[in-house]
């Protein structure tokens, strides 16, 4: 995990690639979620409530292509911001290394099952 | 590096949202998802979803989110800038007033539907 102020120190703490281009993904993707995000926010909660989110509104929104293009890229990349953000969380907290093996094991199957269970979901209609 | 400063609230408010927002986004995906095991099973989640408590806890998660979108930002800001850095404190205290605002503001939309149902 890196531990940097500016990209400087993150290039020259980072152990691997990897690490750095998980590091430049979450400052990416993040901005690209503040829009996403926000929208989704504006749109589904603060102009229409949750009795809207009845099982026709939702179906009959999700049948238009634009929707499900939206929606799919917030679940990709919302996933991906947030299993790498609980994985630093994981590898501060959780010291021991057996631990860390199956909480990161589990963790990292649960997000891939809802990843695959809503892009099923988002494309079976 | 920046104990008991503004910067460590921060961190750790950045750290809490976030596992806050994931987990809700975890419940959020299988609850509209769930649609695809029929019309009984979905209404089944979101009449629950629909009392009181579950309402005002949406406005939390919109706070919530707003911090760590904002906050975000300031960490990008920070990385990629040289005055960031210099400014993050200050910068801090604005993240904070627009995630307050955010919440004020949306419950004063909501209000209505807050308290007397839809």
């Amino acid at each position: 995990m890196i531990r940097a102020r500016t990209f400087t120190d993150a290039r020259q703490q980072s152990h691997s690639n990897a690490e750095l281009n998980w590091w430049i993904f979450m400052r990416i993707s993040g901005l690209i979620l503040v829009f996403l995000i926000l929208g989704h926010i504006y749109m589904t909660f603060i102009q229409v409530s949750e009795s809207d989110a009845t099982f026709d509104a939702v179906v009959g929104k999700l049948a238009n292509p634009a929707w499900k293009f939206y929606d799919w890229l917030i679940l990709a990349l919302s996933l991906m911001h947030g299993a790498n953000g609980a994985r630093y969380s994981i590898e501060d907290y959780v010291r021991s290394r057996p631990n860390r093996a199956w909480v990161k094991g589990v963790f990292y199957t649960v997000v891939a099952l809802l990843f695959a269970f809503g892009t099923v979901g988002l494309f079976s209609i | 590096m920046y104990r008991g400063r503004e910067g460590q609230w921060a961190f750790l408010l950045h750290r809490l949202s976030g596992l806050a927002i994931l987990a809700y986004l975890m419940l959020h995906v299988f609850s509209i998802g769930s649609f695809i095991f029929g019309e009984r099973f979905y209404m089944a989640i979101h009449e629950t979803y629909d009392l009181w408590p579950f309402r005002v806890g949406l406005l939390f998660v919109t706070a919530g989110v707003v911090y760590h979108a904002f906050n975000g930002l300031r960490i990008i800001v920070m990385d990629f800038t040289g005055f960031g850095v210099a400014y993050q404190r200050q910068m801090w205290y604005g993240v904070l007033l627009i995630s307050v605002l955010a919440f004020i503001g949306a419950a004063a939309t909501l209000y209505p539907r807050l308290v007397g149902g839809y």
